[in-house]
């Protein structure tokens, strides 16, 4: 399996250090994002990734690179941290800048509008969190997410659990 | 009463739907001598206003899109510079508007905004939720307006109670989930408004297709 991990946390924190080591030994190849020095903004709400450059951002920074690897690699872990018995705030502008896989389309493939997707790629998504946070209520989350973006929530575990984020995929 | 509404938006304030919806919103709330300030996020130049205001007063509203699934990052990053009020009588509630039309949408957001009070050291004031708000700023002038009309009516019943009361919430944002009569509907005009995205885009000045896969087709 080749894996993308998305750390959010700074690179010498040694909880990041030992899961990504630990995901590194499970996975077949790795790319590792170091995203805490990055510049990566939060999105604008511009709607530009839909309905004027459709699949491409406006906001130009280094966040371009972690969007086509969700489609180029099997799966997406995300390193984060809390706030407020949540993700932080850097964990959740990467998720807000994931608009451009979804097309402004709109279908009811169940009982409610989804975005038709711009990609046949079905995205896997793994959440490990550092920190103080409801775990239900992050997987709650991440399973909207997932089903909003039509892929699979691989869960929301404690930093301290990494290999349970990819025992459903390996 | 005095009101702090904050919008959360991420979208500049000349081009939100949430500050449309404010607008709307504040006029019901101000028509019987109530009074109300806003401030906006997306102009981090107002951050610390908005900071001070949170601080100085008991009545705040926190007005904001729904973005995959739940606040927006910029709105989640000013949270977290919020000192907790250690005074109690301080009610926060919550205005949430979404571009789907079912309210069902918003229910997850809506879970983790009745945590979030308590966490600042308030105390909920409830949420008011309405989807299928995408279009307000893209569907012309007088469009937008009657889509946000019915926000009028919802400032003067937050303005006569301090709060947005379950049962009535959901009667404001109903439908809960489309009929199955509005599905069908729905999937026999698909091709209809697939037209009318594609000609709204155009007059943005899109040259694309609006599923085109600028990253690989084989994707």
């Amino acid at each position: 399996m080749r894996l993308q991990i998305v750390n959010t946390l700074p690179e010498s924190d040694p909880r990041a250090q030992k899961a990504i080591r630990t995901l590194q030994g499970k996975a077949l190849e790795c790319r590792i994002v170091s995203a805490y020095d990055k510049k990566i903004s939060p999105c604008i709400g511009c709607n530009a990734c839909w309905l004027r450059t459709p699949g491409i951002c406006s906001v130009k920074d280094d966040y371009e690179e972690i969007l086509k690897g969700y489609l180029t690699y099997d799966a997406t872990v995300f390193l984060a941290g809390t706030a407020l018995q949540f993700v932080n705030h850097r964990m959740k502008n990467l998720i807000d800048r994931m608009l451009p896989l979804a097309t402004m389309y709109i279908h009811i493939p169940d009982d409610q509008c989804r975005h038709v997707m711009r990609y046949d790629r079905r995205l896997q998504l793994g959440l490990l969190y550092a920190g103080e946070a409801d775990r239900n209520y992050l997987n709650q989350w991440m399973d909207r997410v997932m089903l909003n973006f039509d892929g699979v929530n691989l869960g929301a575990y404690p930093i301290t659990q990494a290999e349970e984020v990819l025992s459903c995929i390996l | 009463m005095h009101l702090v509404i904050i919008s959360g938006a991420a979208r500049p304030q000349p081009r939100s739907n949430t500050a449309r919806i404010i607008a709307a919103f504040r006029q019901g709330y101000e028509e019987k001598g109530n009074s109300a300030e806003v401030w906006y996020l997306s102009d981090r130049r107002q951050w610390q206003d908005a900071k001070t205001a949170f601080e100085k007063n008991e009545q705040i509203l926190f007005a904001l899109p729904l973005y995959v699934e739940n606040i927006p990052g910029i709105m989640l990053e000013f949270l977290e510079q919020l000192q907790p009020k250690t005074i109690p009588g301080t009610h926060i509630a919550f205005l949430l508007q979404g571009g789907f039309p079912e309210a069902s949408q918003s229910r997850c957001c809506e879970e983790y905004l009745e945590t979030l009070p308590a966490q600042l050291g308030c105390e909920y004031a409830g949420t008011l939720i309405k989807g299928d708000m995408f279009g307000v700023s893209l569907m012309g002038e007088k469009t937008g307006a009657k889509m946000v009309a019915p926000f009028a009516e919802m400032g003067r019943y937050f303005a006569e109670n301090g709060y947005f009361d379950k049962e009535k919430v959901s009667s404001f944002a109903a439908p809960e989930y489309m009929s199955d009569k509005q599905i069908r509907n729905f999937r026999r005009f698909g091709p209809v408004q697939k037209l009318f995205m594609n000609r709204i885009a155009k007059k943005l000045g899109c040259k694309e297709r609006l599923d085109a896969k600028p990253y690989g087709t084989a994707l």
